[in-house]
């Protein structure tokens, strides 16, 4: 019990080992050494410990704090090799719901900001999550049409039985891979956080304890996006170790897509998910409506 | 080609022409058929204006202005150059028949003080808040203006006797 | 400042390089692969605001002299400032130029200090790893100072750059 209490913790703690694996491989691929893989840790104890010089407005002080709570709840109900700390019927879209409130806290902070290259950062923000949503949630609706179910622990144990769902349903695993790609923030679709064209966006105006907690926020989602993924199409994990080693090999052949890709324009980014995911994903849809609905 | 140009030139102004190499011309003209020349002169192939630059003769009381032309067909840099009185410099601007001498003019004026009738955008450009005579004058002192307002450390016998130290120490003599 | 406090501020230093001159040239290969400076923790940051260092290298003329004052003001404390070259430490070759200010102790308080006209990179690497070594002696308060005497700085400030309530931020 007290181990489901303190998994958002550690999640967010892996979370920022992940950050600096990305940071070691994407040394190594530029033919450089990089900094330790612990490197992100001292970056948020270091900015924990930095005065604020910015003071703009009630919203500005409470959006990190917004997004932090966002984040620690949706993490609670993910399953981590076992049983969440809450579990019932319908919590896949409690969860889902629940991871929104993170990216829309910083949102609503960054807005009081006064500083034009925030509010550019967070209209790139809002159109690439009208992006991305669409065809995830669609790629995730025939897992939940054929197994008559919307607990998230059902379906892993659903799939030690059947097999894994990305060998039954491979087009709409598909789909909300690419959906996936951009909810990481990773390039070619980091257009939130650019830092050469928009200063680092909504980040802009924060430096000191804030950015500590939006840092780990970001530790945070990167967890709880593959930990979805891995959750509902890669048969979950048995204890922890097999989860962290199954969503890290995730996020590994997403970073290595990433490395050789420019970023994209939000405007081609938004065509670009509204063309060919969204049709996997209805394909995908499609597919498992005929294949039968017991 | 040179002796078509000076007869060309020679026929309609009166201009004093000298060949200093190959490709290289000197035109000295009067301030008055400045622009007529500038105009004459876009017509027979000049269209590239490199710069306008100035110099301050100060015994003779005089600015001098020079305007910089290439040729891309004959691959010819003529250099124009009049002068204008120091103690009121009021000139025309050549921007109706070279777009580009806007800014040039705009440096000119800044740093020397001329001012170019017709020209709308003699604003501050490079020196921000100036509050002296324009510095590329050969009566303004750098080196007063520069020890009046900002602080520097000289070097005196008492600095170089610790440099000294220091070399010997690290053992770089 | 306990132990994993004062090690998280050397081992990760976030840095805004303040390019006026000639200076910045050296520091492009410290920054990228040739002389990987991200292996200590430096890497660089996307504003002031979110930054620990302020490397100041080339001439200071007095139109980015008061950007200077701007961005250093809008750091957050604790915060250091190293100064790059000839230029900032007695004015170098434009001593006696009637646009550039010559030392820049007098503007804003500066830590370390590294000479060259340009520093390679590995003398600019031995100034950050003096820094390092300042951090932990406690022996770099340059923003300590600047609260104390303010009034002096101001005074220096004025004097250099004229007017001072079209560029300032605040005025105390």
């Amino acid at each position: 019990m007290t181990w489901a209490i303190l998994m958002p913790f550690i999640l967010m703690f892996a979370g920022l080992l992940y950050m600096g694996f990305a940071r070691k491989i994407h040394a190594r691929i530029q033919k450089r050494y990089g900094p330790p893989f612990y490197q992100n840790i001292y970056d948020v104890i270091k900015l924990f410990s930095k005065r604020e010089a910015a003071f703009h407005g009630g919203m500005f002080h409470f959006g990190p704090v917004l997004s932090l709570t966002g984040i620690i709840m949706a993490l609670m109900f993910l399953p981590v090799g076992g049983k969440p700390l809450f579990s019932f019927q319908g919590d896949l879209f409690v969860l889902l719901y629940l991871a929104v409130i993170a990216p829309w806290g910083m949102a609503l902070g960054a807005g009081n900001a006064e500083n034009p290259l925030a509010s550019v950062g967070i209209a790139r923000a809002l159109t690439l999550m009208l992006g991305y949503e669409i065809p995830f949630f669609i790629g995730i609706i025939p897992i939940v049409v054929r197994t008559h179910t919307t607990q998230i622990v059902e379906i892993i144990q659903l799939q030690q039985i059947n097999g894994w769902n990305v060998i039954l349903f491979p087009i709409s695993a598909l789909a909300s891979i690419i959906a996936l790609h951009a909810m990481l923030g990773n390039k070619p679709f980091d257009q939130p956080i650019a830092p050469h064209e928009i200063a680092s966006g909504p980040l802009v105006e924060y430096g000191g304890k804030y950015l500590g907690i939006l840092q780990l926020y970001q530790a945070g989602a990167i967890l709880l996006s593959t930990g979805i993924y891995v959750d509902l199409f890669f048969g979950g994990a048995s204890n922890v170790w097999m989860f962290f080693l199954k969503t890290f090999l995730i996020y590994f052949v997403l970073l290595l897509i990433g490395e050789v890709l420019p970023r994209f324009r939000i405007g081609d980014a938004l065509k670009f998910f509204w063309k060919w995911p969204l049709g996997i994903a209805l394909l995908g849809l499609l597919v498992a409506v005929l294949g039968g609905v017991r | 080609m040179y002796e078509d140009l000076k007869k060309d030139i020679q026929g309609k102004f009166p201009a004093k022409f000298e060949v200093i190499r190959e490709r290289r011309i000197k035109v000295s003209i009067d301030k008055n058929s400045v622009l007529p020349f500038l105009s004459y002169i876009k017509s027979k192939g000049f269209i590239h204006l490199i710069s306008i630059s100035c110099v301050d003769w100060i015994k003779e009381n005089e600015f001098e202005i020079v305007y910089h032309l290439w040729s891309y067909t004959d691959e010819i840099h003529i250099m124009l150059k009049t002068r204008i009185s120091r103690k009121k410099p009021i000139f025309e601007t050549a921007s109706e028949i070279y777009p580009v001498a806007q800014t040039f003019e705009r440096e000119i004026h800044e740093m020397f003080g001329v001012d170019f009738k017709g020209n709308k955008r003699q604003i501050p450009f490079i020196l921000e808040d100036w509050d002296d005579i324009p510095p590329m004058r050969k009566d303004f002192d750098p080196l007063k203006y520069a020890k009046s307002h900002f602080e520097t450390e000289e070097y005196t016998e008492e600095v170089w006797t610790k440099v000294r130290k220091i070399q010997k120490f690290r053992g770089e003599e | 400042m306990s132990g994993i406090g004062k090690t998280s501020r050397i081992k990760s230093l976030w840095v805004t390089y303040y390019v006026t001159g000639c200076g910045g040239i050296e520091l492009l290969p410290v920054i990228t692969s040739r002389f990987d400076a991200e292996r200590f923790g430096i890497i660089t940051s996307a504003t002031p605001r979110q930054s620990d260092v302020l490397v100041v290298s080339g001439f200071l003329t007095t139109k980015t002299l008061r950007r200077i004052i701007r961005t250093y003001e809008q750091m957050p404390d604790p915060k250091y400032v190293v100064a790059l070259g000839a230029c900032t430490i007695n004015g170098g070759i434009y001593w006696d130029s009637y646009s550039t200010a010559d030392k820049l102790e007098l503007y804003i308080p500066v830590d370390v200090y590294i000479a060259g006209c340009m520093p390679r990179p590995e003398s600019i690497f031995m100034g950050f790893a003096h820094l390092m070594a300042m951090i932990k002696g406690d022996k770099a308060d340059g923003w300590k100072r600047y609260h104390e005497n303010y009034k002096w700085y101001k005074k220096n400030q004025d004097k250099a750059l004229g007017n001072s309530k079209k560029w300032r931020v605040r005025d105390v």
